[in-house]
């Protein structure tokens, strides 16, 4: 008998006491699975990772996610840390274990579970460094094994990959696909189909609704991604897709697979290019 | 040479209980410095602790109403604790931090001003309060702020670890399941403690000093806050044996200098060498940094990934300038 998911959720809606911010948001992450979020700004995507996290309301038909201290970590945008405070890497790292904690002191083997953290994101050698002197992807992979320190079963990531350069976000990945293999469940925001395509098994295409969820070849279709991203401009490896309603007219096959041919670029020259 | 000896001696003074008992709760005071003290560091609360050493007067103005000179520490305890659970819930209502401390401030001490100038004859034990009697508190004065620092800094102990998680992070700290507000309120209390403690003592207008100079001095020696958390309590502890030194030395040579004053003076005198002593440390340090940066140039432009170069670099350069 299979693993129940990790997160298992039906006709949910989410919100802050108003009008619910999103709504008819059904799907589920099991172990080891990827799965990433996508959709334009003011979506419902942070609405839904806090909702998931207790911090936002919700009401549902099914909502089954880990509920004990330290079972769900999160990964950050490093913007919102002050690089400035006294704190070296694995002082950061050891805040992970916190929540599991209590009002216990760390012991030996709350020790290893940071170094092992460290190693898995490959920074031991950097542990003893200033959490400010560390490149902006280091700071990105040392918050990871910060929430990797409480063995977490769902690790929730809002836009990992933004602002890293090559060497980071390759870093990033292996270390993604090494979670999964571990049997560790993720949530990836990302506005980067590429990234979400390479380690993500399935997505979740929001935009105030649900607009798909499934493989995630399968949903990021040109026509899915434009319904989802209507009158947006976003950015993919640095370039900037404009969808509008021209490409359906012009490519006229709707379940085409999203790939980088298809996009529009701001360079010119891609089909369909409307110089936005 | 005799009596220069006995003009130096930095023991026998303290062979008295009057001096002995000042310099045991500087101590204690210092041990609160090195915990409590690099709290309201890492936190910013300089001015709130500031705010709260001003919130106590209502209390010790209740107090001496109450039950004179026996009533103004519970009195100070009480406003203390108040004001604590007041600043968290104010500025978590969405007021800036800053503006949340000079309301609680001004309404605090406002209340302190009406209720002692409807009141006669409590001005005279207030003075002590606000002034100090480091000379002349008793041993069940030293009883008490020793257990007020000892809750204190146990509160700090225990929470150590999440506190340090929400000072440096507080929204991902409140994601991964902390209670961030009771960590504030628990913080604030320690603050309020101490600061009572130091009321005792040094008096309230000179408790800021005690609780706030020693890591202030520490940080400008070290970027470790393991290392600064031991400095700030090595510090304090120093500089409140010197400044009572001070005072014995000035008593012999005629001058009535108030105790108080002259430890908080000695701590910022302290300061001042301890910020000197760390800008040496850093003209020192960066001939030295800029001559392996630029022996690891060419390495680190062939490199992928930028790797810090310096692993624990000195205080005064650029991210510590920030703070």
């Amino acid at each position: 008998m299979s693993e129940p998911p990790v997160v298992e959720i039906a006709d949910a809606s989410f919100g802050y006491g108003g009008a619910p911010v999103l709504t008819g948001v059904s799907f589920e992450v099991r172990e080891g699975e990827a799965v990433a979020l996508i959709g334009p700004n003011g979506a419902g995507k942070s609405t839904l990772l806090a909702g998931i996290l207790g911090l936002a309301e919700h009401d549902a038909r099914t909502f089954r996610v880990p509920t004990g201290r330290g079972e769900i970590g999160t990964l950050p945008q490093s913007s919102e840390i002050d690089p400035a405070f006294p704190v070296t890497l694995e002082q950061v790292v050891a805040m992970g274990r916190t929540p599991r904690l209590g009002l216990r002191w760390p012991g030996g083997r709350d020790k290893r579970i940071v170094a092992d953290a460290l190693a898995a994101v490959g920074l031991s050698e950097h542990r003893g460094t200033r959490f400010g002197d560390l490149s902006g992807g280091q700071r990105q992979r040392g918050l990871l094994a910060r929430a990797l320190a409480s063995q977490p079963q769902l690790l929730l990531l809002d836009e990992p990959f933004n602002g890293l350069d090559h060497g980071s976000r390759d870093a990033l990945l292996a270390t993604i696909r090494r979670l999964k293999a571990d049997g560790v469940a993720l949530i990836i925001t990302t506005h980067d189909l590429e990234l979400a395509r390479a380690v993500c098994d399935r997505t979740l295409l929001v935009n105030r609704e649900q607009i798909a969820f499934d493989e995630t070849a399968c949903v990021l279709t040109l026509e899915r991604v434009e319904a989802a991203f209507a009158s947006h401009v976003m950015e993919i490896d640095g370039h900037t897709l404009a969808t509008t309603e021209h490409h359906e007219a012009e490519h006229g096959v709707h379940h085409h697979h999203l790939l980088q041919d298809d996009l529009v670029q701001d360079h010119g020259g891609a089909p369909g290019a409307d110089g936005r | 040479m005799t009596a220069l000896a006995a003009l130096v001696d930095p023991v026998t003074p303290f062979a008295a209980p009057f001096l002995a008992r000042p310099l045991v709760l500087l101590v204690a005071l210092a041990g609160a410095a090195g915990t409590v003290g690099v709290l309201v560091h890492v936190r910013r609360l300089e001015f709130s602790t500031d705010g709260l050493t001003h919130a106590v007067f209502p209390g010790l103005a209740i107090g001496a109403m109450l039950g004179g000179a026996a009533g103004l520490l519970p009195g100070a305890i009480g406003a203390a604790l108040v004001a604590a659970v007041v600043l968290a819930l104010i500025s978590r209502r969405g007021q800036a931090r800053d503006t949340a401390v000079a309301i609680v401030l001004t309404s605090f001490f406002s209340l302190g001003v009406v209720l002692v100038s409807a009141s006669d004859g409590i001005a005279g034990s207030l003075s002590d309060f606000f002034f100090g009697r480091l000379l002349t508190i008793t041993w069940s004065d030293l009883w008490v702020a020793l257990a007020l620092i000892g809750i204190a800094v146990a509160l700090i102990v225990a929470t150590a670890g999440q506190q340090l998680y929400a000072a440096f992070d507080p929204v991902g700290a409140r994601r991964a399941g902390l209670n961030v507000l009771a960590l504030e309120v628990v913080g604030n209390v320690a603050v309020a403690l101490v600061v009572v403690a130091a009321s005792a003592s040094v008096g309230t207008l000179l408790a800021l000093a005690v609780v706030i100079v020693p890591t202030a001095a520490a940080r400008a020696l070290t970027r470790s806050l393991v290392a600064a958390g031991v400095l700030s309590a090595l510090f304090g502890a120093l500089t409140g044996w010197l400044g009572l030194w001070l005072v014995v030395q000035l008593a012999a040579l005629g001058l009535d200098a108030a105790p108080g004053a002259t430890v908080a003076l000695t701590m910022i005198v302290g300061y001042l060498v301890a910020l000197a002593a760390g800008a040496v440390r850093t003209r020192v340090a960066r001939p030295r940094r800029r001559g392996r940066d630029l022996a690891a140039a060419p390495l680190a432009r062939t490199a992928a990934a930028s790797v810090p170069r310096s692993h624990e670099p000195v205080p005064g350069t650029r991210a510590d300038a920030a703070r």
